[in-house]
């Protein structure tokens, strides 16, 4: 009877091999931040702020395109202007704001949290961050829309 | 699998059932050089062993009425504190008395744990309540001895991950559909593997069947007997850590007279029946009740302390018949050479025994099984320091 | 099972055989009373239904930290589950971020291959006394972590808080060694807050909280990841 035991056992080959990983989120491994269902209010402000951020990144692009029409002339300006300030568009710098406001409130909370200065209070500077950015984000829709 | 511990002898062991008593013994025989192999259904300790409260035994609740299995139990006590170092809560244990009835056993137990080498140590009522704040104020009387504190899963992890180390191949959800007997010889079995759904034989010098409260089930397979029943009992756990020390209730024996530490749970135990189906057990409610009202006459915040949850363990009973046949290795655990009592080669029953004794159980086992194999080597697991229970894990490849 | 408040309900159970490299989801009617927990249903299900489904479970009562699975997308320990918590219907799946091995069992392997090489488990309790650490090493918080569903060389949550908790309190271990294995992007650095850990915890570990401060003992000793 010689022989190791593990080859004489059913599935020592299979049992080797790599098995599959689940991970919560759509998609292959590196989208698992993204899906909030099953999470609580730290994992979606993270999902959140990631969120924010990657879109305040493609902003900045964009705005930096866009200022680089100032140099093609007035007119092409200002056709520009008109598209962009139809009311349409213009709920589009109010979800910029919210973003802006809850990528920077968001990251001093992250930051307070993170460096483990303000752990056990993770839930009331959210809450305090929205206070105090609620306020604002209305006072920049109001501006945006009502301003000339 | 690692060349440490490469097996010096041709002979092949087939453990089956990865329980407390499987995993010791797999550690001992691959420390003897045998080639072993060792097949549990589920995950390792989750048939019985799991389950316990976590009592590290001192042998207290033995030392009045049978001293034999409280010797076992100190002696394997000291024997563990040194082979499973930072595996317990040494915080000691009491018995406590809470009725007047309580106190007549008073004198035959503090004599009875000297007669068996229990330490024990007398404690007047304000001694105890400053060592264990939430006992029952009313207590009468307490006694101090060695108990400690187990995770009913991770300490014997240790044992089977050093046999893992030293060349045991230890294979969870395989489970036993039928074993090779023909002839009055049990050659192997036939196991199935959850993991794929494939089935394959088995071949071995000796068969080990040491699934507890499933041992008949098993033996039935070679078409033998042991007249072994499943006897579970109810444990309940609380939530909030009442005690650091276990709490005994200082009687003869009965129903909830236990309170183990758990990290930050309390647990109650525990009752007793017997029934027919080791895998139906239930849990009656009445047992649960019991635990509570048991539970608070030790400690009264048990009564209104939260429950984390209830359930059943089936301890394996060893019937009538049981008392004539088989070896008595000790008081606490016997096996059954089935060539002896059947006239079946190739085949043992092992059972009994509590927690702590596993490693004690293992090493008789151990030496019945290599004098049927005309092999000649000591234990050596009295003085083996276990690798830590996370070894289990990094054993593979 | 047989008490008369007995009602029956739906469970989903994610299987998973090798072999024929099939995965899928199997529907069980199952009864449940007042006190069933999922595993109780999955056990049923084994002895009634399916003896194939391989589930792994230990103590029965939250010490061991072996039942780890997904209840509609929760990470929960199935022996202290209740069934009557949910609804008519209930998935479990698998834990998240570890290998699956067949059916709702992980491989472990994994898990334990990214702690802290000293790992002691017992440690103070009050006065004099000692006690076993709060964590169960069940995988939980690792499953919930978003970091660790990104990445499979983020340690998670449970290596840092071994790694913090010796840092609370030694017992013998090297503490610059145990920094020093935290100062790595992989590992303190590796957090970015998520916070599903302390929610996910069965055992009172308190994940979130012991990273914090493993970061701050980072950030005051002067470690920047070690880059």
């Amino acid at each position: 009877m010689s022989g190791s035991p593990a080859a004489e056992l059913p599935g020592t080959a299979d049992r080797a091999a790599p098995g599959p990983v689940h991970h919560k989120g759509p998609g292959p491994a590196p989208s698992g931040w993204l899906d909030p269902r099953g999470r609580g209010l730290g994992g979606r402000t993270f999902a959140l702020h990631r969120i924010t951020g990657i879109a305040l990144l493609v902003y900045l692009y964009v705005h930096l395109g866009v200022l680089s029409m100032l140099l093609i002339g007035r007119s092409a300006w200002g056709d520009f202007l008109s598209v962009v300030t139809a009311k349409g568009f213009l709920a589009f710098d109010v979800v910029l704001m919210f973003g802006l406001l809850f990528h920077a409130f968001n990251g001093i909370r992250v930051a307070l949290v993170g460096s483990g200065v303000a752990v056990s209070h993770q839930r009331a500077l959210f809450w305090a961050a929205t206070v105090i950015g609620a306020p604002l984000l209305v006072y920049a829709a109001l501006h945006v829309f009502g301003g000339t | 699998m690692t060349s440490v511990g490469a097996a010096r002898h041709d002979a092949h062991v087939l453990i089956v059932g990865g329980g407390g008593t499987g995993g010791a013994l797999a550690h001992d025989l691959a420390l003897r050089g045998l080639r072993v192999t060792l097949v549990e259904r589920g995950e390792l300790t989750s048939g019985t062993t799991g389950r316990h409260h976590g009592l590290f035994h001192s042998g207290g609740r033995y030392a009045v009425n049978d001293r034999d299995s409280a010797i076992e139990c100190i002696e394997e006590n000291r024997i563990l504190r040194r082979i499973c170092p930072g595996s317990f809560e040494l915080n000691d244990g009491l018995f406590v008395a809470v009725e007047e009835e309580d106190l007549a056993y008073l004198d035959p137990f503090v004599e009875g744990c000297a007669a068996c080498g229990i330490p024990a140590q007398r404690l007047t009522r304000d001694e105890v309540l400053r060592l264990e704040p939430n006992l029952n104020p009313e207590l009468k009387a307490a006694v101090r001895i060695p108990d400690g504190t187990m995770d009913a899963m991770r300490m014997p992890l240790r044992f089977f991950a050093t046999a893992r180390h030293n060349g045991a191949e230890i294979r969870s959800y395989t489970e036993v559909a039928g074993l090779l007997a023909h002839d009055g010889l049990v050659s192997g079995a036939v196991v199935h593997d959850h993991v794929t759904g494939k089935e394959a034989e088995v071949r071995a010098d000796v068969v080990v069947n040491a699934t507890g409260p499933w041992s008949e089930k098993v033996a039935a397979m070679a078409g033998v007997e042991v007249p072994i029943r499943p006897s579970p009992g109810v444990l309940v756990a609380l939530r909030g850590r009442l005690c650091n020390m276990v709490v005994n209730r200082l009687h003869k024996s009965g129903d909830g007279d236990i309170v183990v530490p758990q990290r930050g749970l309390s647990v109650v135990g525990t009752s007793s029946w017997v029934v027919e189906d080791p895998d139906d057990l239930g849990v009656p409610e009445d047992h649960v009740e019991r635990m509570y009202a048991e539970g608070a006459k030790l400690i009264p915040a048990v009564r209104h302390a939260e429950m984390r949850a209830a359930w059943s363990a089936a301890r394996p009973l060893i019937g009538a018949k049981g008392a004539d046949t088989g070896r008595e290795l000790s008081r606490t655990f016997k096996t059954f050479d089935h060539k002896e009592t059947d006239g079946v080669e190739g085949f043992v029953t092992i059972t009994g025994g509590k927690a702590t004794t596993l490693r004690g159980m293992a090493e008789l086992c151990a030496d019945v099984i290599c004098r049927k194999l005309d092999i000649d080597e000591p234990c050596r697991t009295r003085d083996t320091v276990l690798l830590p229970h996370t070894a289990y894990y990094s054993a593979a490849a | 099972m047989s008490d008369p408040e007995t009602e029956t309900r739906m469970l989903r159970v994610y299987r998973f055989k090798r072999g024929d490299g099939g995965e899928h989801f199997d529907e069980f009617e199952v009864p449940t009373g007042p006190r069933t927990t999922v595993l109780d249903a999955l056990r049923w299900i084994q002895l009634n239904r399916d003896p194939s489904l391989a589930v792994r479970h230990s103590c029965l009562h939250a010490s061991c930290g072996t039942c780890g699975v997904q209840v509609d997308g929760h990470e929960e320990l199935a022996c202290v589950c209740a069934m009557r918590d949910q609804g008519q219907e209930v998935t479990v799946e698998p834990l998240a971020n570890l290998p699956i091995l067949t059916d709702l069992v992980v491989d472990m392997d994994e898990f334990f291959a990214r702690f802290p090489d000293e790992h002691p488990i017992i440690r103070r309790s009050e006065g004099e006394y000692v006690r076993l650490e709060d964590c169960i090493e069940c995988g939980l918080c690792l499953s919930a972590c978003p970091v660790a569903a990104t990445s499979r060389h983020y340690v998670g949550p449970a290596a840092l808080v071994a790694a913090q908790r010796l840092l609370e309190e030694p017992r013998g271990a090297d503490c610059e060694a145990v920094v020093d294995w935290a100062d790595r992007p992989e590992a303190a650095w590796g957090c970015h807050v998520g916070l599903e850990c302390t929610r996910a915890c069965p055992a009172d570990a308190i994940p979130a909280e012991r990273i914090m401060a493993l970061r701050h003992r980072l950030t005051l000793d002067g470690k920047d990841g070690g880059s």
